[in-house]
This record gives structure tokens, sequence and C-alpha cells, in this order.
């Protein structure tokens, strides 16, 4: 299904491109033809697919690591301590700045690497997951806790382990909605300084002023967007599945 | 085993007026106890009052004797991930194994013990909460509608069991059925609707503490339904 709206929606805007390339008699060289594109696509597909799965890995490995720091950090702050509300307000202030702002600090310090890309692939989706993890964290369920408060047993994993069964749907939908902003992350990463990935390829052909090899590489990015979303979406349908059965 | 609430006086911070103002009452010894008032006349407030879930603006409330005091009410829920069996197995008082088993047989739960919390009825919900409450380590157990989706004959068999088989511990059970806190419990504790200065007094009215319906005369059982609901209706009617 995320297959296919991606389709749907990649050829709607090739679709809008084209008619406009036609209508105002656009040249070859500003919107290349589409058969162009379809060349690129179909026999050179090698050229833009490593380098998307590439991305696609980083930005997994990115997403896994803010899903466990936001839940550890969620975890620790869900209280009322002094502790829980100086991480709260710090993640709201860090938030306000754009990832990209802080992406030269991370190349100035970590290089044009693996480590760069990876950081700002979970920086950039750490915080809505840390937000959210926070409010789920903290939320008391007094129904479900309410026994174990009274008798005794209501340690931290107890709590948490309510907590997050409790809010499930919330949990996954973030998650999910997390992984489209881990591969942004990576892309943006590749994009401004990485010398590796389908950012990496867009910025050459940026120099280039290559529209078809944006294009191409569009796709693929979409084509391992949609097949993560995928992922996560149908790893969240079966965890859920067995909790509940 | 002695409850005493001296002078006591709460009101909800969003609320215009108190609940309850210098309000004194005692409950002693153990046995079945209720609480009974009308929707919205503050008996949930008061038994988490008693329960230590809230504190009163003043006086204070004794729970002499009392160590393990807990309060149980009918929207909990036992945790989704489990089934009934499995929570009930992991929860219980070391010891009390056998209680819990015969627990499950008498409150009819042998047939989904099997299931998870949320595949349950409302009733079964009810009564597979209560037993989780009744294999602990309790003295006094505050019940604020428990059974409020069970059906009646099944309420009175089990409210007959909790006394036959705990007879020392105490219970104070809130119910909107005069019926059934007429018949089981050995004082009834009636809360008035409040006037604009709260609840000051509750009228206590003697119960029949019996076992079941069938061991009682209906037209006493009627009298005295009819007093509780009297009392209750204190500045309403």
């Amino acid at each position: 299904m995320r297959l296919l709206q991606f389709l749907v929606i990649f050829l709607t805007g090739m679709l809008i491109l084209m008619s406009v390339k036609y209508l105002a008699g656009l040249s070859d060289y500003l919107i290349p033809p589409p058969n162009e594109i379809v060349v690129l696509i179909t026999r050179k597909s090698g050229d833009f697919l490593f380098p998307a799965i590439n991305t696609t890995l980083v930005a997994v490995a990115g997403h896994f690591l803010a899903i466990l720091v936001a839940a550890a950090v969620a975890f620790l702050a869900r209280t009322g301590s002094r502790f829980a509300n100086m991480v709260r307000t710090a993640a709201y202030n860090l938030q306000a700045y754009p990832v990209v702002a802080i992406a030269p600090i991370v190349f100035i310090f970590l290089g044009d690497g693996l480590a760069s890309r990876l950081l700002i692939a979970s920086l950039i989706c750490y915080f809505p997951l840390l937000l959210s993890f926070l409010g789920i964290f903290s939320d008391p369920v007094t129904d479900v806790e309410h026994f174990f408060y009274q008798t005794g047993r209501l340690d931290s994993l107890t709590e948490l382990a309510i907590r997050t069964f409790e809010n499930l749907d919330k949990i996954i939908t973030v998650v999910a909605g997390s992984a489209t902003l881990a591969m942004v992350g990576t892309i943006v990463a590749e994009f401004l300084a990485a010398t590796n990935g389908i950012g990496y390829v867009i910025r050459k052909s940026l120099y280039q002023n290559n529209l078809a090899v944006i294009l191409a590489s569009l796709f693929f990015i979409g084509l391992c967007s949609s097949m993560y979303l995928m992922a996560v979406e149908t790893a969240g349908k079966i965890v859920k599945s067995r909790l509940l059965r | 085993m002695e409850i005493i609430c001296q002078d006591l006086s709460f009101s909800y911070p969003e609320g215009d007026h108190a609940l309850f103002t210098g309000l004194n009452f005692s409950i002693s010894g153990g046995g079945f106890f209720s609480f009974f008032g009308l929707s919205g006349s503050g008996k949930s407030t008061l038994a988490r009052l008693i329960g230590g879930l809230l504190q009163p603006d003043s006086g204070q409330i004794k729970k002499d004797g009392v160590v393990n005091g807990l309060l149980s009410y009918n929207t909990e829920r036992l945790p989704g991930w489990m089934t009934v069996e499995e929570h009930l197995k992991k929860v219980v008082c070391p010891g009390r194994e056998l209680l819990l088993d015969e627990l499950i047989t008498r409150f009819g739960l042998r047939d989904f013990i099997e299931h998870k919390f949320t595949r349950l009825s409302m009733g079964q919900k009810n009564r597979a909460n209560l037993v989780r409450y009744l294999v602990q380590d309790f003295d006094l157990l505050i019940a604020d509608e428990v059974l409020a989706n069970v059906d009646e004959p099944s309420r009175n068999s089990i409210l007959a069991f909790i006394k036959r088989r705990f007879p020392s511990k105490t219970f104070i059970y809130i119910s909107h059925n005069a019926n059934e806190v007429a018949l089981f419990s050995k004082l009834i504790f009636v809360l008035p609707q409040a006037g604009p200065n709260g609840i000051s007094s509750l009228v206590v009215i003697s119960g029949l503490d019996a076992f079941g319906p069938e061991e009682t005369d209906h037209s006493i059982v009627g009298d005295k339904i009819l007093e509780i609901l009297r009392a209750s209706s204190q500045g309403h009617w």
C-alpha cells in the first residue's frame, strides 16, 4: 500500500513537471525528457539503488539509536524531579534549533564519514520521539497502576511496562512517523557534507545541473523510504497482535 | 482494629463548597460495613480519604490496628499483556495459592482464566479484580463498587462467601444497592445529601449482617431498605 501511494505521488509529480515542460516549451537541458529519466531508473538503477540502500541502512541505524536514547531519557525524566524538569526544558529548547544549523558543528568534529550521518539522522528524529515518550511515560495509567501501588509492587519497570502497553498505538505511530524523519536526516547530512549515500549523489548532480539524476535519485529515495515505513508499520502490527492475542 | 474519623473536613480545590465539614464517625472491629448514599454524595471521596489517597483539609483519620489497608474500585484493569491466570499467579501473596484456587472457583473465573483481561465482560472483570485483592495480606479492604457490573445472584453469593471466608477482616463496602447493603452489612454509614456547608454527620443504621436473602424475612429487609433510602435522601426530598 505504501509503495502504491509513493508510486502514485511520484508519477503525479512527474506528470505535472512534464506538463510544465511541454506547455511552456522548456528545453531538455532544464527539464530532461521522460525517456531519459526512465533510462536512468531502469538501466542505471545500480548507480542509485546502492547509494539509496546505503542511506536507508544509516537511517535505520540512526532511527534505532534515537528510539533507544529517547526512550531511556524519557524513562529517567518521567518523574517530577529536578532532573526530570531539567531534561524536559532542555528537550523543548534544543528542538527549537534546526538540525541543519547544528550539522556543520557535527561535520567539523566528526568529519564527513558514517558517524556524522548517523548522528544527524538520530538528531533529526530524536526530539519528536523524546517529547512523545516523555508524554507517554509521565502520564499515569491509574486504573492499571492502582493495584500495584496499593500492594507496594509498583516498581519502575512495572510502571514502564504498563504505560508502554497502554500507549502502544501512540508509540507505533510516533516510531513509524519518525522513520521518515530519520531518512530525511541522513539525506540532509549526505547533501551537506558526506561522501556517501543518495544525498551525496544529489549534491554532485546539483553541481552538474543534472535534473534527470536528481529525479531518479528521488525515485529511489521514495522507494526505500516506503519500504522502511512498511517494515516499521508491519513490525508494529506484529508486536501489537502478539501482545493482544 | 478501629478507624476513627475526627473532625474531618474536605473540599475539592475546584469545588465551590466543602464536601465534608467536621465529620466524626468510627468503625470498630472486623466485619462487613457499608457506605451508602446517592450518586455524588461523597462515598468514594470518603473511601479515598480513609485509604490515604486523598488528604483531608483538616481533622484526622486514625487507623488503629490497620497494618495493611487496601482500596479497590470498579474501573480497575489488569495488565493487558498477560492472561488473568498469569497475573493472579504473579501477584498472589506467598502461601495463599490454595485460597486463590478456591476463589477462582467460587467467583466463577475458571472458564475464562486463560483469557486476557480485555476479552472479559464487565462483570468478569470486576470479579477478577476483586480476587487479586483478596489474595493479598490485608486487614482492611475498602471496596468501592467493586461488584457494580456483576449480576445479583453472583453478587450475593460472592458477598456471602467473603463474609464467611474472611470473618476477622474489615470490609468497607460501597454500593448503590440498598438491598445488598441492608442484607450483608453489620453497620451502614449513610451519607445524606450535602447541604451548603457539606456533610457534617453520617446516619448510622444497623444492618441485618446476614449471609444471603434466603435466611432473612423479606418484610424486615424491605423496612431496612426504606430506612436506608430515607436517610440517604435527607435534604433531597
